[in-house]
């Protein structure tokens, strides 16, 4: 794809933001490493030698106990197994994660259901949580469910709010003015209510997983880009380049969609950092107060909750509110820094 | 054609146009919304009462009397002597009284409630369940109560003496002549009949009260105004506590109080403040709405001398202070703002991270900890499996889910060992129900050869069983107590070691019960609290007839045809024939051998068709308090459900002084932390 000579010249200005681009880095490491989270942190092992065989079971089915010698039919007890392996000395090995632990095992299945502090010799490098589960697991694979629900939150909503907004803006006329009314009133519905109403109201038996929240926030998270998107296109359309593309013959959503939103794109990227920075935010306040993710699905959210209310253990709560502080932080840093990127006046005083 | 002023000139068009439609729905707006005349014009009632206006108390009492005459009986004191000639009376004395008679009167206790009270009414729709225990419950009187120390023992409260005609099944009463509401007009057994007469009608709103009231009696019989007789359908062991125990029956209720009684008068009612026969009322300027309300003693109260009252209702105030929070509570209690710190809030997890011996106010004696192993019939915590859901209509099924689930490691870690395993699904009645029926231990390979022979032998690669036909064996919990979410992760960890799945689904109170009650769950998560009976009850929850309407044919066989019940307690849509043979006849049952026989019966039966895995029990309830909160030499009656059931606490205002004048110099008290054990079950 060609850059225009505008988007290039943005673009360097962008990496010449020390901070701004420095945190993007930042962001997009840890968005790598969220995504491959089991390679990371997980109770998976990255590689096992058996009697000759390598096996990879990071990802893909389940292996039973009994795929490695054990006499049982669940999943295998990888770092159990580790350590038999040592003790037989047959010459097996595993290779485990650098945190060996996952987001939803128990790992002292035979004691009592305590948060226990940061331990780095047993690899909890930010403790445990009330019911005995890892917290650097639940905050890396929380973090990946919260990119994966902000990455389709900004799709969804751009995709609706834009098309929507652009043609309030270009029909204008009745649509418009319906469209406005329509969207003023839908703004105003309280939108937390609405989620723990449509959580109460769901025909029995439907699962509230990841897609259904995502729906049901996005339902009324759409509105916000209309209002830029129809201003931006009213002004776009007014001029010629747009009057020649219609004398053309090109119909309304080509000319929409190829020549108006290329020049429009600059609202969308500016605001690319901060509806992300929302959808994180209202995934976190659901999941904290109950009505989010269901359990026991990792999210920032649930460990705040967990956090505030076993305060005697500060660790859980001071690893969920430093995580979120910090990725919001970049979120920021680099949102200002795409503003000032595509801010037309380079200097403030004139040169 | 500049499309810019071709803009303009609409946009003019649609201002006019729009600020028409704006003055539109302006005015609209103004004046009665057609909702609310429609709320007011119609009664908030939904029985089946029709167009015929509510004729008033009185003129419906009577209308009752006459179209009920075969119920309803009126006769003479004379009637009285010759009807109860040569029965034995009993009066109850001599019981033993958990209370200490020298407690000291007075003081203001401060107990710390979640939420403002919606209503004062403690019957009738939505009468709010953890404040009318203050109100009603724990110390409204009843005819007569279980005595908590011994079990099945009677003893008098309102009424002083009753007789017990088997032949006829008619209990005959007599009333205190002490007995009087708290605005001085005495409790006369007119107020009975009018009690009779509220549960039996259907503007009560209240369908459970209605079906009691109807099915247990067959008559009433008033002779004059302390004496009056009931009759009822069937003679059981515990004949007596059925008309007068609280537990089985329903604390009285003032005839004066409800005149305004008719069609809604639950809305009328809510914040009326009704006369009692108990030892605390309420003064208007003691409501502070969402803050708190205090309780007064009753002035000149009648009981203040009974046996059964001595020693207990000490307190001249109660002041029940509003707290949302539980984090918050806990503080405020630490602190010192409140007195007593309830049991129902000091779960395991709390007592040792919350209250463990070091923590400050209790290391210096200002909170006394204390433990008290109680005997009664524990909530029947568990999962319940609903077999009107295929495949858990399958017996292997249901004995595979049974032997995946393992509460012993919920008991073990989760209530750190505080927690044992209900034994049968009814413990706590005083002997062992039936000593062959155990629970299930948790056994993952004896749950994966059930689950084999019910066909689900293919493990998928999420560690998942699944039959030919690739159905995974996957069934959802639904539950609606939150706070015991963490429990149910660890049952979905643990089951997973069966190749198990389970889903937590939590819902909201409402919307719960609702799914269960209609019988669309797969397994539910909950317990039912059951009241100190002298034996189980097994018809509510498990007979056929509360789970389809016609569940068989008159071959005994499941009725294919047969329709779901809905709100019922058999949560299990369970129909066995030969279990509700069982039943019929343990309802029928009059002494409590019998029972026993039957009883052991029907457990067993219960068992085999696994459609309930045991959930835990705590065979003690917590309690911390300040130091000049005093308690009887037992602290609680054997029975006690929690800290406030029996009012037997008192305050002893010159310890209070003193502790807190040393207290303020900096010096500590002794620290005292308490175990009560003398009922102790081995």
């Amino acid at each position: 794809m060609r850059l225009s000579p505008q988007a290039r010249s943005q673009l360097r200005r962008f990496r010449s933001l020390k901070r701004g681009y420095g945190s993007f880095l930042i962001l997009a490491v840890l968005s790598v490493v969220a995504l491959l989270a089991e390679i990371f942190v997980g109770n998976r092992p990255l590689l096992v030698k058996y009697n000759g065989h390598l096996f990879i079971p990071t990802y893909g089915s389940i292996h039973p106990g009994t795929d490695f010698g054990r006499d049982y039919a669940y999943e295998t007890d990888y770092r159990a197994l580790k350590v038999s392996f040592a003790k037989e000395g047959k010459g097996n090995w595993i290779i485990m994660p650098p945190v060996p632990y996952g987001p939803n095992e128990n790992c002292y299945p035979g004691e009592a259901f305590n948060p226990r502090p940061p331990d780095a010799s047993a690899r909890h490098y930010l403790g445990t949580d009330q019911i005995n589960r890892d917290i650097l697991a639940r905050l890396l694979y929380g973090l990946r469910n919260s990119l994966i629900f902000s990455v389709g939150f900004v799709c969804l909503v751009y995709l609706i709010g834009v098309t929507i907004g652009c043609a309030m803006g270009y029909f204008g006329g009745w649509f418009d003015l319906g469209m406005q009314r329509f969207i003023e009133i839908w703004s105003l519905i309280p939108f937390l209510l609405v989620v723990i109403i449509f959580r109460a109201a769901l025909p029995q038996g439907t699962s509230f997983g990841l897609g259904l929240l995502l729906f049901v926030v996005v339902m009324f998270a759409w509105t916000g880009m209309t209002y830029y998107m129809r201003s931006a296109t009213y002004r776009e359309k007014s001029r010629d380049y747009v009057a020649a593309a219609q004398v053309l013959g090109a119909g309304p959503f080509r000319v929409l969609f190829h020549h108006i939103l290329p020049n429009i794109l600059s609202i969308l990227v500016t605001f690319l950092p901060f509806t992300c920075s929302a959808a994180i935010g209202s995934l976190t306040a659901l999941d904290y107060l109950g009505f989010g993710l269901p359990p026991p699905m990792p999210s920032w959210g649930e460990l705040l909750r967990q956090g505030t209310s076993n305060l005697d253990a500060p660790w859980i709560v001071a690893s969920a509110f430093s995580a979120l502080s910090i990725v919001l932080i970049l979120i920021t840093f680099v949102g200002e820094a795409i503003r000032e990127a595509f801010d037309p006046k380079k200097f403030t005083i004139y040169r | 054609m500049n499309p810019g002023s071709r803009i303009r000139m609409k946009d003019k068009r649609n201002l006019v146009l729009a600020s028409i439609a704006g003055a539109a729905i302006l005015l609209g707006g103004c004046g009665k919304s057609s909702v609310d005349t429609a709320q007011a014009a119609a009664p908030a009632d939904t029985s089946a009462k029709p167009a015929n206006a509510f004729p008033g108390l009185d003129a419906d009492m009577q209308r009752t009397f006459k179209e009920e005459s075969s119920f309803y009986k009126f006769k003479t004191a004379a009637d009285f002597v010759a009807d109860t000639k040569g029965l034995n009376w009993e009066d109850g004395a001599g019981l033993p009284s958990f209370a200490d008679p020298a407690a000291k009167k007075g003081g203001t206790l401060t107990i710390p409630i979640p939420d403002f009270p919606g209503t004062l009414r403690s019957i009738g729709p939505n009468s709010n369940a953890s404040f009318r225990e203050f109100l009603a419950d724990y110390t409204l009187p009843a005819l007569v109560r279980f005595n908590p120390n011994a079990p099945g023992k009677i003893e008098p409260e309102l009424a002083v003496a009753w007789a017990v005609d088997r032949p006829s099944k008619t209990v005959y009463f007599k009333l205190d002549p002490d007995a009087k509401w708290s605005d001085g007009i005495p409790f006369t057994s007119d107020d009975v009949l009018f009690n009779w007469y509220l549960f039996r009608s259907p503007l009560l709103n209240d369908p459970w009260l209605n079906d009691y009231y109807h099915k247990t009696f067959a008559a009433f019989t008033i002779y004059d105004a302390h004496t009056f007789s009931v009759t009822l359908t069937e003679v059981r062991p515990d004949i007596v506590a059925r008309i007068g125990d609280p537990d089985a029956a329903m604390p009285l209720y003032p005839k004066h109080f409800f005149k305004d009684f008719g069609p809604d008068w639950a809305q009328k009612y809510d914040w009326r403040i009704m006369p009692t026969t108990g030892a605390y009322t309420i003064k208007e300027e003691d409501i502070r709405r969402t803050t708190s309300i205090t309780l007064s003693h009753v002035k000149d109260w009648w009981a203040e001398n009974k046996p059964w009252a001595k020693g207990r209702f000490n307190p001249d105030k109660i002041r029940l202070s509003v707290i949302r929070d539980p984090d918050k509570t806990i503080e405020a209690f630490f602190h010192g703002d409140l007195d007593v710190f309830p049991s129902n809030s000091l779960s395991s997890q709390v007592w040792y991270t919350k209250f463990p011996d070091s923590q400050p106010t209790i290391a210096s004696g200002f909170t006394v900890k204390t433990t008290f192993y109680n005997q009664l019939p524990p909530p029947d915590w568990g999962l319940w499996i609903n077999t009107a859901k295929p495949p858990l209509d399958n017996l292997d099924v249901r004995l595979g889910v049974e032997f995946a689930t393992n509460f012993a490691l919920v008991c073990q870690q989760y209530f750190r060992g505080d927690a044992v395993l209900q034994q049968t699904d009814d413990d706590g009645y005083g002997w062992d129900v039936n000593p062959n029926v155990r629970p299930r231990p948790f056994d993952p390979a004896k749950a994966r050869a059930y689950f084999a022979k019910a066909g689900f032998t293919q493990q998928g690669s999420d560690g998942v069983l699944a039959n030919a036909k690739g159905e995974r064996l996957s069934f959802t919990i639904t539950t609606t107590y939150k706070r015991y979410l963490d429990i149910l992760i660890i049952l979905k960890q643990e089951a997973l070691k069966a190749g198990l799945e389970f889903n937590i689904e939590a819902l909201d109170e409402t919307t719960g019960f609702q799914k269960e009650l209609e019988k669309k769950h797969d397994i539910s998560f909950g317990c039912f609290n059951r009241p100190a009976d002298m034996y189980p009850r097994f018809w509510e929850t498990d007979s056929g007839d509360n789970a389809y309407d016609v569940p068989y044919l008159p071959d005994h066989s499941p009725n294919p045809a047969r329709k779901l019940k809905t709100s019922t307690n058999n949560l299990y849509s369970l129909a066995d024939y030969d279990l509700d043979q069982i039943i019929k006849a343990y309802d029928k049952t009059e002494t409590m051998d019998e029972v026993k026989v039957l009883a052991a019966k029907a457990e067993q039966r219960f068992f085999d068709d696994a459609v309930w895995v045991n959930g835990w029990k705590l065979p003690f309830f917590r309690s911390a308090y300040r130091p000049w909160v005093k308690w009887p030499k037992d602290f609680c009656a054997m029975q006690a459900r929690d800290t406030f059931q029996h009012w037997g606490m008192w305050i002893d205002e010159d310890e209070k002084k003193a502790d807190l004048a040393l207290l303020d110099e900096g010096k500590t008290l002794p620290r005292q932390i308490l175990i009560y054990d003398k009922f102790k079950q081995p």
